[in-house]
């Protein structure tokens, strides 16, 4: 018999730390080190036999077995009485939303080896040992649900505060109304969305914000929800109410950019400029100006049917003094041809090259 | 032991795309590397493959409007894990990517008390060919305009930040951003309008680094960045535009061109500090300071040359042909600081004040050379080179300060309420260059002031699954800057909702109103725009789920305006009338998923449409308990009342093999 121990596991260095790895490699020392003493002392036993004859043949005999079976057989202490269990189960024995727990972020460093530790869910829920030891009395663990939840639960760590967002004090926190728990789902969340958040947001956001569903129902649109813009691109949810982010033009809480600017330059980075010649509407105002962003049954997602209205309605020179209401252009609106203001103030956005925008 | 080989995809067929293929294998990479960062296998969830495309009608106002076009496409993957070895929690979401027209990458990984890297790619197909905007030759039956564009958006933004110290979290970050492809254009030269092929190369980039600090009652952040810009744009006559949109003559002579070429590029760099820091004073005292700067810098450059026969009233000359040089600088100097103030009466009342101000300064120059070849007078007489250099020059200075108050009690058992004023200041100086061919006068440059009063308030409310909510906003001004500015604007919005059943139903109804109004004197600004919106949603049963929308709004809108051609003042109306109706259901009958939904809206007014969508989509289990085929029907028909030049009906059907684990 080779009892020299052949491990795939040892040599890989995997599994060693096992605890019955460790009570199998200690037996099988054991036995190994008996059967190689038994070789000795046979040998010695051999040596002294062959002096003393066979008389102590039956007592080697005996010794031998005895040494080499005590280990073996060896009579085992009786079991001690079996403790009353102290710690709970795993949740995820009962409960199939810890078993999926492993991907949502909040399980981040009580994973090991696939399985979700209980350190997972009791920061929320609470310590489940009695409500497991009680075959799942659901008034010994703790729920969070609504403001009361949100309160005492997510805002105890995510209770942000900088000079945008205030998730205390922002228009979705905090109230019976909505709060966190109206938005984030923490085990039913859409598989797809990211932030734990209970739908796409376009759905979520629409629920309440039905201007949103001009997203779905107009033809010219930013496209939410299909890859690359969502309802946060632009919106910072979290916001302040009424809060002031740019101009009294901009008062919704929206998500500047990096250097503080309207989300839309975010994408459109080529109108930023600056440009030598700036279009007044955009410089002394923004998109909005002229633009409807939360969809529009008109082309370029305009607040006009057409290009000429949006334009006449301030290069109108009725002798007020606002900007715009110049130049006087002797254009004749009955022509098609000078319908499409366009066709010729091409940069309408603001032009390098000429003071006309023409080019 | 053997190492483990990663083995990369065989490269995908050549008809996606170069540009496809090289991000699709990517994405397979970083999948697969992601997967080796767990030591366990993480789950994974993918949905791809192949659309098709059936299309009837107007291939122009359809990729204008929707842009599915056939193709590959992997229209979700989600991998997600808390476990790992370079990273303890990762996730990697792709939406849409492929034939798009848009996708999105999206990885968010970290190790805690060391560092969270994200990366958000983004990538748009840009299509816009309309019948009839930019058409003059609309009655002519020609579509589409002369302004289309089919150009590639590519986005990418990258952070990471370092969180191994507690009171200091440095980052760095970076932005890409190009835009670019071909399109159309027009150019007003000489007394008519040519269209021109446009080639468009726009590049943008940001680096910014900073670092978020935590000190006890002080916490904020300083980041600084710097944007730069690099605009390439070529244009030439295209074929057949030699005749101009115009076919009658000037002065008995024929306008046209024999060849228009123009080569434009500016570029331009922009640094920028944003600050902010709050200071917890007491328990319910929070100050709260932010400050932007930027600082934009812009350089142009344009060659141009044109050749043909031409007129120009400004040197009153018939002339043969133009080259124009044109060199310009921009800046944009921006910085916006504010102090806000939040103190907390009790845990549930506080109270807001907000200062801040504004100040934003444009200055433009621009030195245009033109040469006018072979040019004679309106006589036939003088024939020469003309050449004109104007030096041309403006300044736009804005300044803005706004004062506010507010207050709010949340949490008082079932209600809530808000209400809050604020006074914003506005005052604009602008200054027009003289060498313009307009009128010189109050009517353009000059110092421009407005105050906008606001007064807001909201309420809330929600019991046992009942909700309501009402909010009020009115703002006046004493003067507008743009003629289309306000001076009092009403905006209400009422909700009430309820959710019912064990939240199995839930129904709502929102009204919205604004009525933004100048009834001055050669003015007569009046608008009024409603939306009144019906919406419930129920589970009637485990593997039902049921909806249905209703929605109707109408906007309108009326302005004087005077005639350019006569002087004659007339008035601007607009009007909007548009209803919607949808419904949905989704049901499941294991190991099939079902969802269908309708939409139809109609709008009326100036731009009457209809627009019809039918979407069915089912997700099968069959293959195997990680395998699923998915099947997508999509329909939108889009009819116009008239013209019809717009008219299309767009079926989309996908077929989608689903794997997860």
């Amino acid at each position: 018999m080779n009892f020299e121990f052949r491990s795939s596991k040892l040599e890989r260095g995997k599994g060693a730390s096992s605890p019955f790895f460790v009570l199998r490699s200690n037996f099988v020392r054991r036995a190994s080190l008996a059967l190689a003493k038994r070789k000795e002392n046979e040998e010695g036993v051999s040596a002294g036999l062959r002096r003393h004859g066979d008389r102590l043949k039956p007592v080697r005999t005996l010794f031998v077995l005895l040494c080499f079976a005590t280990p073996l057989f060896a009579q085992q202490p009786p079991p001690a009485p079996a403790a009353a269990p102290t710690e709970p189960p795993p949740c995820s024995t009962c409960h199939e939303e810890a078993k999926q727990f492993i991907t949502n972020p909040h399980a981040r460093g009580a994973v090991t080896k696939g399985e979700v530790s209980n350190d997972a869910c009791t920061p929320c829920h609470g310590d489940g040992t009695e409500h497991a030891l009680s075959g799942g009395d659901k008034s010994k663990i703790t729920v969070p649900r609504g403001v009361k939840g949100a309160n005492e639960t997510c805002l105890l760590c995510h209770d942000t505060t900088t000079n945008r967002i205030s998730r205390k004090n922002g228009m979705h926190a905090n109230s019976a109304a909505v709060n966190c728990l109206t938005c984030h789902s923490i085990h039913h969340s859409d598989p797809h969305q990211a932030h734990l958040v209970a739908r796409p947001q376009l759905d979520l956001c629409g629920m309440c914000h039905t201007q949103s569903a001009s997203f779905r129902n107009k033809p010219y649109r930013h496209r939410l929800d299909h890859g690359g813009m969502e309802c946060s691109s632009c919106h910072e949810p979290h916001g302040r109410p009424g809060a002031t982010v740019r101009s009294i033009a901009m008062i919704d809480p929206l998500q500047l950019t990096s250097a503080g600017e309207a989300p839309c330059l975010g994408c459109h980075t080529e109108k930023r400029g600056p440009f030598v010649f700036p279009h007044g509407a955009n410089a002394i105002g923004d998109c909005t100006a002229c633009h409807e962003v939360h969809g529009s049954v008109n082309p370029k997602q305009l607040k006009r049917a057409t290009v000429w209205q949006v334009c006449i309605e301030c290069h109108s020179p009725i002798a007020n003094d606002t900007i715009g209401s110049q130049p006087p252009s002797f254009h004749n609106l009955n022509d098609p041809r000078y319908r499409n203001c366009t066709t010729c103030h091409v940069a309408i956005h603001g032009s390098n090259r000429d003071p006309q925008l023409l080019k | 032991m053997k190492r483990e080989e990663v083995v990369l995809p065989a490269p995908l067929p050549s008809n996606l795309g170069p540009r496809t293929s090289n991000l699709l294998g990517a994405i397979t990479v970083l999948v697969l590397s992601a997967t080796t960062l767990a030591a366990q296998t993480p789950p994974f969830d993918i949905e791809a493959g192949f659309r098709f495309l059936d299309l009837k009608g107007s291939g122009d106002m359809y990729r204008t409007q929707i842009n599915e076009r056939s193709g590959f496409l992997i229209r979700s993957l989600t991998l997600a894990g808390n476990e790992g070895t370079f990273a303890d929690f990762y996730r990697v979401d792709v939406s849409d990517l492929g034939v798009g027209p848009s996708g999105s990458l999206r990885v968010d990984l970290g190790k805690s008390n060391l560092y969270r890297f994200t990366l958000a790619y983004r990538q748009t197909n840009a299509f816009s060919a309309l019948p009839a905007f930019a058409n003059p030759l609309l009655d002519q039956g020609i579509v589409p305009g002369q302004h289309t564009y089919d150009r590639e958006r590519r986005m990418i933004d990258a952070d990471l930040e370092f969180d191994k110290w507690s009171t200091i979290t440095p980052f760095i970050g970076f932005s890409w951003n190009k835009y670019s492809g071909p399109g159309t254009s027009t150019y007003t030269l000489g007394g008519d309008e040519f269209l021109l092929n446009s080639s468009l190369a726009n590049r943008d980039a940001e680096i910014r680094a900073g670092a978020s600090f935590n000190f006890s009652k002080f916490s904020g952040q300083l980041t600084e960045g710097w944007q730069t810009f690099r605009d390439h744009e070529t244009l030439n006559l295209a074929p057949g535009a030699g005749t101009g949109n115009s076919s009658g003559t000037i002065l008995g002579t024929p306008i046209s061109a024999s060849g228009i070429s123009r080569d434009d590029h500016a570029s331009g760099h922009t640094p920028y500090t944003n600050a902010y820091v709050t200071s917890q004073i007491t328990n319910r005292v929070r100050l709260i300071g932010d400050y932007v700067r930027l600082s934009a810098n812009s350089d142009s450059n344009e060659d141009e040359n044109a050749a043909g026969s031409f007129v120009s009233f400004a040197i009153s000359r018939l002339f043969a042909g133009l080259t124009d040089q044109i060199s310009g600088d921009a800046h944009n100097n921006t910085w916006r600081g504010g102090l806000r103030a939040e103190i907390g009466l009790t845990d549930k009342i506080d109270l807001f004040a907000d200062a801040r101000r504004e100040h934003r300064s444009l200055e433009g120059a621009a030195l245009i050379n033109d040469l006018f070849l072979q040019s004679v007078n309106f006589g036939g007489l003088d024939p020469r080179d003309v050449q004109t250099v104007i030096n041309a020059h403006n300044s736009l200075e804005r300044d803005e300060d706004v004062v506010s108050l507010s207050g709010s009690a949340r949490s008082l058992g079932p209600f809530a309420v808000r209400a809050g004023a604020s006074i914003s200041d506005q005052d604009v100086t602008v200054t027009p260059d003289l060498a313009e061919i307009v009128v010189p006068g109050a009517s353009q440059g000059g110092r421009f002031t407005r105050r906008v009063t606001s007064l807001d308030a909201s309420g809330t409310w929600s019991h046992s699954g009942y909700s309501a909510e009402a909010w009020w906003r009115h703002d006046s001004a004493d003067d507008p800057i743009l003629r289309t500015d306000f001076l009092t604007r009403d905006r209400y919005r009422l909700r009430g909702g309820w959710n019912g059943l064990g939240n199995r139903i839930r129904l709502g109804v929102t009204a919205e109103e604004s009525t933004p109004k100048n009834d001055r004197t050669g003015f007569d600004y009046s608008a009024k725009i409603r939306q009144l919106t019906a919406d419930a949603e129920g589970a009637p049963a485990q593997i039902v789920r049921l909806r249905l929308s209703i929605s109707r709004f109408r906007t309108d809108t009326s302005i004087l305006y005077r005639h350019p051609e006569t002087f004659a003042t007339d008035t601007s109306i607009d009007i909007e009338s548009g209803n919607s109706a949808e419904g949905g259901i989704a049901f499941t009958l294991t190991p099939v998923s079902f969802d269908a939904s309708v939409l139809r809206f109609t709008n009326s007014g100036s731009n009457p449409f209809t627009l019809e969508r039918i979407a069915l989509r089912a997700i099968s289990r069959l293959i195997h308990e990680h395998y699923g085929l998915t099947a997508e029907w999509n329909r939108d028909t889009y009819n116009e009342a008239s013209p019809s030049y717009g008219d299309f009906r767009g079926d989309r059907i996908g077929i989608y093999l689903h794997y997860s684990r």
